[in-house]
């Protein structure tokens, strides 16, 4: 790698003060696990990191509270695994993060950075949009509050200013909604998905209420399925109603083709899978 | 010229003190400055689990883990495992399998063996999949792979 400067601040508000709104070369870094990768490939060389490594101890845990969880931005994935708290208030969070990289990778990657790369092939965001997370950022000018699927503007961007870090994520308690995450690799198993549905429902056994679709890594950026949502509330589930659901998805998704998939064939898998993940959650299946 | 940064940690139990640029990793410190070779970049992607190292009991990818974020840790490698002169009960369960051709994934291996058995003494054959898909093996040992951890399991037991 070329070489860097590096910060370390103590407080997240000593961070933001060593952003550069207008430079790009100034990034922060919390696990490294994405930036490093991007350095290695000589697709980014930065001036100078800001790591968020040493900031107040807060962002880096897990609150939960009667109505879901704070997680701190500065959280690990493996932390997120591991937490008898997450799998309470969000088991699909839990059961997506089994086939989420690996050990190695969960034990340094944070959830801030999962968030803030907006790449559209990473698993929580979908899980995490369909939850209904959303976010606390903070900036120069104080904080403020964002639904998480109003962060993704494209393929690898964000809403974020360049002097603005993610606090916390707050995630809905899944309670008796109903859920799945769908990863579909097309490569190794443990692959980077060629698509990754997600699906909350508040159902009562197959009579959805509201649903909640997000549909991943085939498109060029994590995005809320509406077609299909509507094509779901207030239906109760048969093969008629799942087959709206996923053509809908499918008719509607900006799909990109890449090494895992060309555009016709993804756009099969999302009729496919987004079919599959509701019956999945109404069966209570899960993710897998 | 960007100036080096004087870090302090543990490396294998002993306090050390070492001199890095903030573009290093931690591969390049331990080769560098320690002359430990049994982590060493492969992929360099954090895919294949040769550069395996424990810091503060966890195991990362030194390959995706900047030398300066050591400061302060515990850090643990491969070379820790033999220390009394004798080898561990997982890098024996390797041996006996003969888990191995030609022997440049198994420090990482045998590390991340290590901690999977740490965390789960008696793992399933799903766990032990799950918890290697992070671990390459180019002569594709995995068959024996699976072997040497029940095996490690057992003797650990015994131990
Ligand atoms: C081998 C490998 C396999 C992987 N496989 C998967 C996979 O299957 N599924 C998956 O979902 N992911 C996968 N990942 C990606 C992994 O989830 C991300 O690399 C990780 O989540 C990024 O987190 P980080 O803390 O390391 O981010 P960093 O690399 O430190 O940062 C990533 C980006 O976020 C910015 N940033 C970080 N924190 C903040 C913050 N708090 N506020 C604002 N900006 C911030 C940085 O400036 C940078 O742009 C894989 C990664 C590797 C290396
Ligand atoms: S060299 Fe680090 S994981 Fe392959
Ligand atoms: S024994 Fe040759 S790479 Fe694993």
């Amino acid at each position: 790698m070329i070489p860097f400067d590096l910060a370390e601040p103590k407080s997240l508000s000593e961070a933001i003060k060593l952003l550069d709104p207008d430079d790009a070369t100034v990034r922060p870094i919390a696990g490294g696990t994405a930036l490093m990768l991007m350095m290695k490939a000589g697709v980014f060389r930065p001036q100078k990191l800001v790591s968020l490594r040493k900031i107040e101890s807060k962002y880096s845990g897990i609150v939960a509270s009667h109505d879901g969880l704070r997680i701190g931005a500065m959280t690990t994935l493996g932390v997120i695994e591991r937490s008898a708290e997450v799998r309470k208030h969000a088991p699909v969070i839990t059961r997506t993060m089994i086939t989420l990289s690996n050990v190695r990778v969960r034990n340094v990657a944070t959830v801030g950075g999962a968030l803030a790369h907006g790449d559209p092939h990473m698993d929580l965001p979908p899980v995490l949009m369909a939850l209904g997370a959303t976010i606390t950022i903070v900036g120069p000018k104080g904080e403020r509050s964002l639904a998480l699927e109003d962060l993704f503007s494209g393929y690898y961007e964000t809403t974020l200013e360049k002097n603005e870090l993610i606090a916390e994520v707050h995630v809905p308690s899944q309670g008796p909604k109903k859920a799945a995450y769908m990863k579909v690799t097309t490569g190794s198993a443990d692959d980077w998905p060629a698509l990754g549905v997600a699906v909350v429902m508040e159902a009562d056994g197959k009579a959805i209420k509201s649903a909640r679709v997000v549909v991943s890594a085939a498109t060029t950026k994590a995005t809320r399925m509406k077609s299909a949502e509507a094509a779901l509330a207030g239906k109760t589930v048969d093969d008629k109603v799942l087959a709206q659901a996923g053509d809908a998805a499918a008719e509607d998704a900006e799909i990109l083709a890449d090494v895992r998939g060309s555009v016709p064939y993804k756009r099969e898998l999302i009729r496919v899978y987004v079919r599959r993940a509701v019956r999945a959650a109404i069966d209570g299946q899960g993710a897998h | 010229m960007i100036a080096a940064r004087t870090i302090n940690f543990t490396l294998n139990g002993a306090p050390v003190t070492a001199d890095v640029k903030p573009h290093h990793n931690v591969v390049e410190l331990l080769q560098a400055q320690f002359g430990l070779t049994g982590a060493r970049e492969t992929c360099g992607q954090g895919l294949c689990g040769c550069c395996t190292v424990i810091v503060n009991g966890l195991a990362v990818s030194g390959c995706l883990y900047l030398a300066s974020f050591i400061d302060g840790a515990e850090v643990v490698t491969v070379e820790s495992l033999d220390a009394g002169g004798k080898l561990s009960p997982v890098q024996e369960a390797f041996i006996e399998t003969s888990a191995f051709q030609c022997g440049f994934c198994t420090p990482g291996f045998v590390l991340m063996v290590t901690q999977l058995l740490d965390e789960h003494p008696d793992p399933s054959d799903d766990q032990i999949k799950h918890y290697l898909t992070g671990n390459l093996c180019r002569c594709a040992t995995y068959p024996e792979v699976m072997q040497a951890v029940k095996l490690a399991a057992k003797k650990r037991k015994g131990a």
